[in-house]
């Protein structure tokens, strides 16, 4: 069966531990999500299954071959497509143009990267953002914005860095929904990192709980929920906190 | 969020997109105003200039139109990529002195030049085609330089170029018996019409347009803005660069060439610091981030300079001659200069092109 896939992955910066002997598995079609508090690793883990960071020990698999010491614009080309923390549009073109940046990326005529950004941008329901610069853009769009790009030429997979940040309850359901549509719908294996842990309890099938950037629990959202350890080193702080909602959120 | 029902499937985006397929050189048709307008401002230059019947008129506007095909050569570079090049001049070097070992009288150059190979020493081309070959020329090393170069980004990449020039510069004015060192190369094929200059700038601002509207430059200006998430979007960014430094190369060493034919003499100094400096100044002031800002911040620097030069040589007025004190040019040039980036950063374009005004964006 097709998957992206991190075996026994570990990054060290100059002797800390940002991530240690990590495994991962995600699978198209499946919503998958990665949680943990500030600092857990989560970004870093994101980074290096993109090309963006190479471990410093393990290996990154896309169908059983290794993807380790690909740049990142090789691993896009292999279909793994992210976002960011922050969105980081091109900000001073039109939207469209962000979204045919991806497809001229993936070598794609211009023609036909604009005929798909603008089925894309339909698709997503902000058609109507085409020719905006995309500086000016509130806060929400731009986070569609990174997701359309990131969904131009269908990526089997597509790994999403807090979509959810800034926005409010009702922005993050529209959002739910849309990631939804993109598993099953586009057929894409989802990667789901995000500090509202309702909203990840509520989308993903399997759950991955990193701390201090290791593996502490692993499990469908009613494990996770009801895990002494996840509540204890991630949950938990947040008793105090308006942070993480633990209801799952439909 | 609206999910678009119809589009719900994996199918119906792809189809969805096939149909939308804009019509074969839309971009084009929408774009190509902007070089259409800039070529039309050259051409009125260019006639008012032979209406005059000026002769140092119609050299100093030769200038102008020189300098437009280097700051264009520039912008193609800088203005696409945001990677600040000192060493652009080199390959406006290496054209110049390519065209003068393609068009010099073989008899002056077996003196001047011996070491030159004997095909070359026995060729004698017209100017238009040894600036077509001088500007391959400067392509070919482009893309040596450039292989090396656009791994590099940021300040490392800007310090490198400068070590190409002073590399450049250092070959030219040492490699006697084939540059003739620091002696000045004469016997160039002078070109006093104004006609073949305004062709090789008109040529440069369709150049930098096409390349502008190309995948390659909507890739490069992406990685100029964002270069992490242009990589994420797929985009070889040295790769990207290469091709921007190549063709801008070609069109610095286009700009060379005719440089030596304006002017009929070479030396490596001609094609050092100064140059860089003011064209570099020229790319700034108009605003980097578009084609017209290259060429408007030409056609008002050089006049400018044309100006403060008048003025440096006095004007009569009555019976007194007010004259300028000789380099109140340079300081007065360098004051403008700070006023307009302060009073706007980006310069005087900004990144607009030059368009009708219902469609002020390019690309």
């Amino acid at each position: 069966m097709s998957h992206l896939s991190a075996e026994n992955v570990s990054v060290s910066f100059a002797g800390l531990k940002a991530l240690s002997s990590v495994d991962l598995q995600i699978t198209p079609g499946r919503i998958s999500g990665l949680i943990g508090p500030n600092g857990a690793g989560k970004t870093t883990l994101v980074n290096v299954l993109t090309g963006f960071q190479a471990p410093t020990e393990g290996t990154i698999k896309l169908d059983g071959a290794a993807l380790t010491g690909l740049k990142p614009h090789q691993v896009r080309r292999r279909g793994i497509a992210r976002t960011f923390q922050g969105g980081r549009l091109f900000r001073d073109l039109p939207v469209l143009d962000n979204l045919e940046v991806t497809g001229v990326g993936l070598g794609m005529s211009r023609r036909a990267a604009i005929a798909e950004a603008e089925a894309m941008l339909d698709w997503i329901g902000i058609g109507a953002l085409g020719t905006r610069i995309a500086g000016t853009l509130p806060y929400t769009d731009e986070r569609r914005v990174a997701i359309g790009r990131a969904l131009m030429g269908r990526p089997a997979y597509i790994l999403l860095d807090e979509p959810a940040a800034g926005m409010s309850a009702l922005e993050a359901r529209e959002l739910s929904a849309l990631i939804r549509h993109i598993a099953a719908d586009l057929g894409c294996g989802v990667l789901l990192i995000e500090h509202n842990v309702g909203l990840v309890l509520g989308l993903c099938e399997h759950i991955v709980v990193l701390d201090s950037g290791a593996i502490i629990e692993e499990g469908p959202p009613a494990a996770i929920r009801d895990s002494e350890k996840v509540r204890h080193a991630y949950m938990g702080t947040a008793a105090n906190t308006d942070l993480p909602v633990l209801e799952a959120m439909e | 969020m609206a999910v678009a029902a119809s589009l719900a499937n994996s199918t119906a985006a792809g189809a969805a997109a096939a149909e939308r397929k804009p019509a074969r050189f839309a971009l084009a048709r929408r774009t190509i105003l902007t070089p259409v307008l800039l070529s039309l401002l050259l051409l009125a230059i260019a006639l008012i200039t032979v209406t005059t019947g000026s002769r140092p008129f119609n050299q100093t506007v030769i200038d102008v139109f020189v300098r437009v095909i280097l700051v264009v050569g520039l912008y193609i570079f800088i203005g696409n990529s945001g990677v600040l090049s000192f060493g652009h001049i080199g390959f406006t070097c290496l054209g110049a002195y390519a065209a003068a070992w393609l068009t010099i009288n073989p008899m002056m150059k077996r003196g001047s030049l011996p070491g030159l190979p004997e095909w070359l020493l026995a060729t004698r081309l017209p100017y238009w085609q040894s600036a077509v070959l001088a500007a391959l020329f400067a392509a070919l090393a482009a893309l040596i330089f450039g292989r090396v170069l656009m791994r590099l980004s940021g300040i490392a990449a800007s310090i490198a170029t400068f070590a190409m020039l002073a590399m450049i510069n250092t070959i030219y004015s040492n490699w006697e018996s084939v540059t003739g060192a620091t002696s000045s190369v004469v016997g160039i094929p002078i070109v006093r019409v104004i006609w073949p200059y305004l062709i090789g700038a008109v040529v440069a601002i369709f150049i930098a347009w096409a390349h502008a509207i190309s995948r390659s430059g909507l890739a490069l200006r992406a990685a100029r803005d964002e270069p992490t998430a242009a990589a994420a979007s797929g985009v070889d960014i040295p790769r990207e660069r290469l091709v921007a430094f190549v063709v801008s190369g070609a069109v610095m060493g286009l700009g060379g060439a005719l440089m030596a034919h304006s002017i009929g003499v070479v030396t490596p100094d001609t094609f050092y610091l100064g140059l860089t400096f003011i064209t570099l100044s020229m790319l700034v002031v108009g605003g980097m981030g578009s084609l017209s800002g290259g060429v408007v911040g030409v056609v008002l620097l050089s006049a400018l300079i044309q100006a403060l030069r008048w003025l440096e040589a006095g004007v009569s007025l009555g019976e007194s001659t007010f004259a300028l004190p000789k380099g109140v040019q340079e300081i007065a040039l360098g004051v403008i200069m700070i006023v307009i980036l302060a009073l706007r950063p980006s310069g005087l374009m900004g990144n607009r092109e030059l368009a009708l005004p219902r469609s002020s964006r390019n690309k």
